[in-house]
């Protein structure tokens, strides 16, 4: 070759495709006519005179061709390849015993052969090393075998790594690639392709496209692998108080023989549900739908988790925790009425044209007092449903109106208890008066006075349980800023607010209010027990809260206010107020405290925003509180005793808005509490929301290797595929380099030669003596 | 009168005074059931004893508390007005146009939540009696009209099933009404229907119904206390029906 690094093979002969098509058919006659005229010799003296013409033939076609062999000296442009090393989490899971996944993809690239084709100079490629998991990173071939060398990644992404180097290097410069993975891409193909599934066409399409070989070597099998995780929890971001919801819980297992897993869901520690799963060597993906009913408002930890079991190649990703943000759809109220009244009238209209409040109304409209002379048929009537109410369907409730309502005729004394505890475990409730409510409807002993706010007197004397007089309500002190009688935000204006407002007819006689009720407006004659009498009175219940109003005239407030020439403003603001505050609406807190992230990373920073506004809901600047963050480990979460530490205490001043923001890093596993505290003239306020820490990344949630996938790729791209540590370099070939100038140039004619000539006129003359001795001229 | 009819009648008779003996069920009379005559001029009143009569027979068959009196109101007086939502307005004569402060006051009214049943006792459809509550209403509430109140209209089947509504006459098959969002703010019967309520003190009807028969007499006061249920009602039987649906669609329990 000399000065040549480069040799091909030319035509010399400028023959179009129908002379090459009339050359063969003449070749094929030739050989038809000769078999043909030979056919009385025996068979091998006709084979071999036809070779010999054959050959003749042959030989003159590729003399016509004129075929040369051309020297060349080429300038060529070295492409690149790109070896890709996975630095994703999942390569730090052990292979063999003391072997991590990407410890043997740095076995690999310490091999003899591949240090060779790395670092020797090469004629057609530069050879790039990258490390890769959601982003990509140059390295060095040191860098790569580093035994420091961290997989810290959360994501492994693979498609995107690729398009990233050739986006670096430019389509037309590249040779092809050599991937070291385990496959558990999390990225577009991953999400692509699921397992079991073969490539899509998009992806195709992309290989395609690159037209470069992508070698891969897997870093792993899944052959001897023993693993259960829970790959991937689906629900909803946010679900609806007493709502039902669903949670789908994909389990991945691998490696197990046929056994019973037991998966358990629990809130905040609590057990849930548990359900088992029949897992078998057949299938690696199950999955288990939970369905609860969330009962608060807010933010609750719910955890999924199995149980570890040896020989496991990760525990940690056996479990799963993950918050879920309750809120409330509509106000759910039930209005139950004893008798069709005015006050019944516009509280049902106030409700019923709320677009947020869904209203079921059960109205009382005949009693067995009542005579009745037609057939039912004539008649709408219905009857009262108090199972389906109060024993199916109570706690679908956020609020029950008793107005008015005696529940004796109705056969309910059985689910007086029920509504008891509904409040208690987070119901709101109202009695509302009238002749029918209080003692005067029989509640005085049952398990409803228990949470009624006011003490009711026992049964007596008509003039022992009602009063007949007109009366303006007056605020008591609590009342002056308490939202449910805030017409006014200023104390004093709320105060002529409510002494403005049209006077009530009749009142309910009760005997004080229960001990921590809190009395928001009184009545201004009457006492009982040397204080005014209760009309609105509110009181916690365990989670829930009742209400107390010991008129059934309130309605006057919307009627006749207007009559005065004011407005309905009044009643609609106190029973609006009312309804929220019995349903604990979140807006009506005067201290909020937010956190924005639901989930934190370990080391990651919390962002906390507290919000402060005084009793009239405008902003409480200048105001100084202390903010707690409390941690629990997250074995608190699995039922077990953990007692709940403070991690950081720090005082805080509202600024100009009443905001206060706030930056928290933190770093250990668990869930976490923000608890805000501060003090105004409303008294004491505290709020507190709740966040995760925790290392949820997909990457060690399946980390069964995807061999399929991988193998997928490199045969769509032409590259090779094997598992390590089977594996060297041998069949690592790539695309040429690119030549951009020829220098030097030899055109070497093969058909001019005497030894061709001779060659032919030596086959001919064989050819002649052989059919003239065999008999033929 | 029948057998049937002189039974039931007899067993009405019997027990009304039970009835009315029992105590009130309202705290105060502020909380019963006042129902006012609207005192607008001319013939106010031409069937004095109609009104206390239906609401007597409210009494009996439903569970709402009556005041045992009715009131006559006057549109100038917003005391008596806005403390008296559901207005009987009757008349068999044409009368004089409202003031206006009467007209904004019982404008204002019917806005504040007021309902106002006119009852033409004119016998016939579109008598000047009619004619002038007609004007009066498109004064007190300007761009609103009268429509009919169709037969599946809630108050049709706010206590009673009535199949059609009729009073001492039944010149007319559908009432008209004119209607706010959430509720009908004036009802106008062109039947007559306090003449088939009207009672003499010793009971007796003071008008025969036409074309006539008890039958037609019952209806009449069934409609009459559909109408009372639909004022302190509205619509509330109507959402009984979708009850059932509302409770399953909430889905708020793990089966």
């Amino acid at each position: 070759m000399g000065d040549f690094n480069q040799i091909d093979l030319l035509f010399l002969g400028d023959f179009g495709v129908w002379v090459l098509i009339l050359l063969g058919l003449l070749g094929a006659a030739v050989l038809g006519l000769s078999w043909y005229d030979l056919r009385d010799m025996s068979p091998l003296r006709r084979g071999v005179l036809v070779g010999l013409r054959l050959l003749v033939y042959a030989i003159a076609v590729v003399l016509l061709l004129e075929p040369a062999v051309e020297l060349k000296h080429v300038t060529k442009i070295k492409n690149h390849v790109a070896v890709l090393v996975d630095t994703s989490r999942s390569q730090t899971l052990q292979v063999d015993e003391g072997e991590t996944r990407l410890g043997r993809a740095q076995a690999f690239l310490q091999r003899d052969a591949v240090q060779r084709l790395l670092t020797t100079p090469h004629e057609d490629h530069l050879f790039d090393l990258f490390t890769f998991d959601q982003g990509v990173n140059p390295t060095t071939l040191q860098g790569a075998v580093d035994p420091k060398l961290p997989a810290e990644g959360d994501a492994t992404r693979i498609l995107e790594a690729v398009e990233d180097v050739t986006n670096r290097v430019g389509r037309r410069d590249l040779g092809g690639f050599v991937l070291l993975s385990d496959g558990i891409d999390s990225g577009l193909l991953g999400g692509r392709v699921r397992r079991g599934e073969g490539l899509d066409q998009e992806t195709r399409a992309f290989i395609e496209r690159l037209g470069v070989p992508i070698h891969v070597r897997t870093t792993a099998r899944s052959e001897g692998l023993r693993d259960l995780a829970v790959e991937q929890v689906l629900y909803d971001d946010f679900a609806f108080v007493r709502n039902k919801v669903s949670v789908d819980v994909v389990l991945r297992v691998v490696g197990f023989e046929p056994a019973t897993i037991p998966v358990t869901l629990r809130r905040e520690g609590e057990l849930l549900q548990t359900q088992e799963v029949e897992v078998g060597p057949d299938a690696t993906e199950y999955r288990v739908t939970f369905e609860f009913v969330p009962q608060q408002i807010g933010k609750e930890i719910y955890s999924i988790s199995a149980p570890g079991y040896s020989g496991e190649a990760l525990r940690e990703n056996n479990r799963k925790d993950f918050v879920l943000k309750v809120i409330r759809d509509k106000i759910r109220a039930l209005q139950v009425v004893g008798q069709p009244s005015w006050d019944e009238r516009f509280l049902r209209q106030l409700l019923k044209n709320n677009p947020n409040v869904d209203l079921i109304s059960f109205f009382i409209l005949r009693t067995n007092e009542n005579v009745q002379l037609v057939p039912n048929d004539e008649l709408s009537l219905i009857p009262f449903p108090t199972r389906e109410l109060f024993e199916d369907e109570l706690g679908s409730f956020d609020v029950v109106l008793f107005q008015n309502f005696n529940f004796r005729p109705y056969g309910m004394s059985q689910y007086l208890p029920r509504i008891a505890d509904y409040v208690r475990d987070g119901g709101g409730f109202a009695m509302i008066g009238g002749e029918l409510s209080f003692t005067s409807g029989g509640y005085y002993g049952t398990a409803l006075a228990d949470i009624l706010p006011v003490r009711i007197p026992p049964p007596g004397a008509r003039e022992a349980m009602v009063d007949t007089r007109e009366f303006v309500p007056q605020l008591e002190e609590a009342g002056l800023r308490h939202p449910i009688t805030q017409l006014a935000f200023d104390p004093a204006l709320n105060r002529e607010a409510w002494a403005a407002l049209p006077p009530l007819e009749g009142t309910n006689l009760v005997l004080g209010p229960q001990e921590g009720a809190t009395v928001l407006a009184a009545h201004p004659q009457i006492q009982a027990n040397g204080q005014p009498l209760p009309v609105v009175t509110v009181q916690e219940v365990g989670e829930g809260r009742s209400m107390a109003v010991t008129t059934d005239t309130t309605w006057r407030w919307a009627m006749e206010g207007v009559g005065q020439g004011a407005t309905s403003r009044p009643y609609f603001a106190f029973w609006n107020a009312a309804i929220r505050w019995l349903i604990q609406d979140p807006e009506l807190k005067l201290l909020k405290v937010e956190v924005a992230e639901t989930v934190v990373p370990p080391g990651g920073d919390a962002h906390v925003n507290v919000r402060l506004v005084r009793s009239d809901y405008a902003p409480a600047a200048g105001v100084t509180g202390q903010l707690d963050l409390l941690f629990r480990p997250l074995a608190a979460l699995d039922g077990q005793e953990a007692e709940a530490t403070t991690a950081l205490q720090r005082p805080f001043t509202t600024d100009d808005r009443g905001l206060v923001e706030l930056t928290l890093p933190v770093d250990q596993p668990g869930a976490w509490t923000v608890r805000a505290a501060a003090t105004t003239e409303a008294g004491k306020l505290t709020d507190e929301d709740i966040f995760l820490v925790t290392l949820d990344t997909q990457e060690l949630r399946s980390i069964q290797p995807r061999e399929d996938l991988l193998q997928q790729l490199a045969q769509a791209s032409g590259g090779s595929y094997a598992a390590l540590p089977d594996d060297d370099a041998d069949d690592l070939t790539f695309k040429p380099a690119r030549v951009t100038q020829v220098n030097r140039r030899r055109v070497i004619e093969v058909w001019d030669s005497l030894a061709v000539f001779a060659l032919i006129c030596a086959l001919l003359a064989a050819e002649w003596m052989l059919r003239r001795r065999w008999g033929r001229l | 009168m029948n057998r049937r009819t002189f039974l039931t009648t007899l067993l009405a008779a019997t027990a009304s005074p039970l009835l009315l003996a029992r105590s009130a069920r309202a705290i105060g009379p502020g909380s019963q059931l006042e129902v006012g005559v609207l005192r607008y001029g001319g013939n106010f009143d031409p069937r004095p004893t109609a009104l206390r009569r239906m609401l007597q027979e409210v009494e009996k068959r439903t569970s709402i508390a009556i005041a045992p009196r009715t009131v006559q109101v006057d549109p100038l007086d917003r005391d008596a007005l806005f403390s008296h939502p559901l207005l009987f307005w009757a008349g068999d004569r044409s009368f004089d146009p409202l003031p206006d402060a009467a007209r904004a006051n019982l404008g204002a009214w019917l806005g504040a939540g007021g309902t106002l049943v006119i009852d033409s006792a004119e016998g016939r459809v579109g008598g000047p009696f009619e004619e002038a509550a007609r004007r009066e209403v498109a004064a007190m509430l300007p761009g609103r009209r009268f429509v009919a109140v169709p037969r599946s209209h809630v108050l049709y089947k706010s206590f009673y099933l009535i199949p059609e509504p009729v009073g001492r006459v039944a010149v007319a098959q559908t009432m008209e009404g004119v209607f706010g969002e959430d509720r009908a703010l004036v009802l106008l019967s062109h039947n007559d229907l306090l003449g088939a309520w009207a009672r003499d003190n010793l009971g007796n009807y003071e008008y025969d119904v036409f074309p006539g028969g008890d039958r037609q007499r019952e209806m009449a006061l069934r409609l009459g206390i559909n109408i009372i249920m639909y004022t302190l009602c509205i619509n509330y039987k109507e959402d009984q029906v979708h009850v059932p649906f509302i409770l399953k669609r909430r889905k708020w329990k793990v089966e």
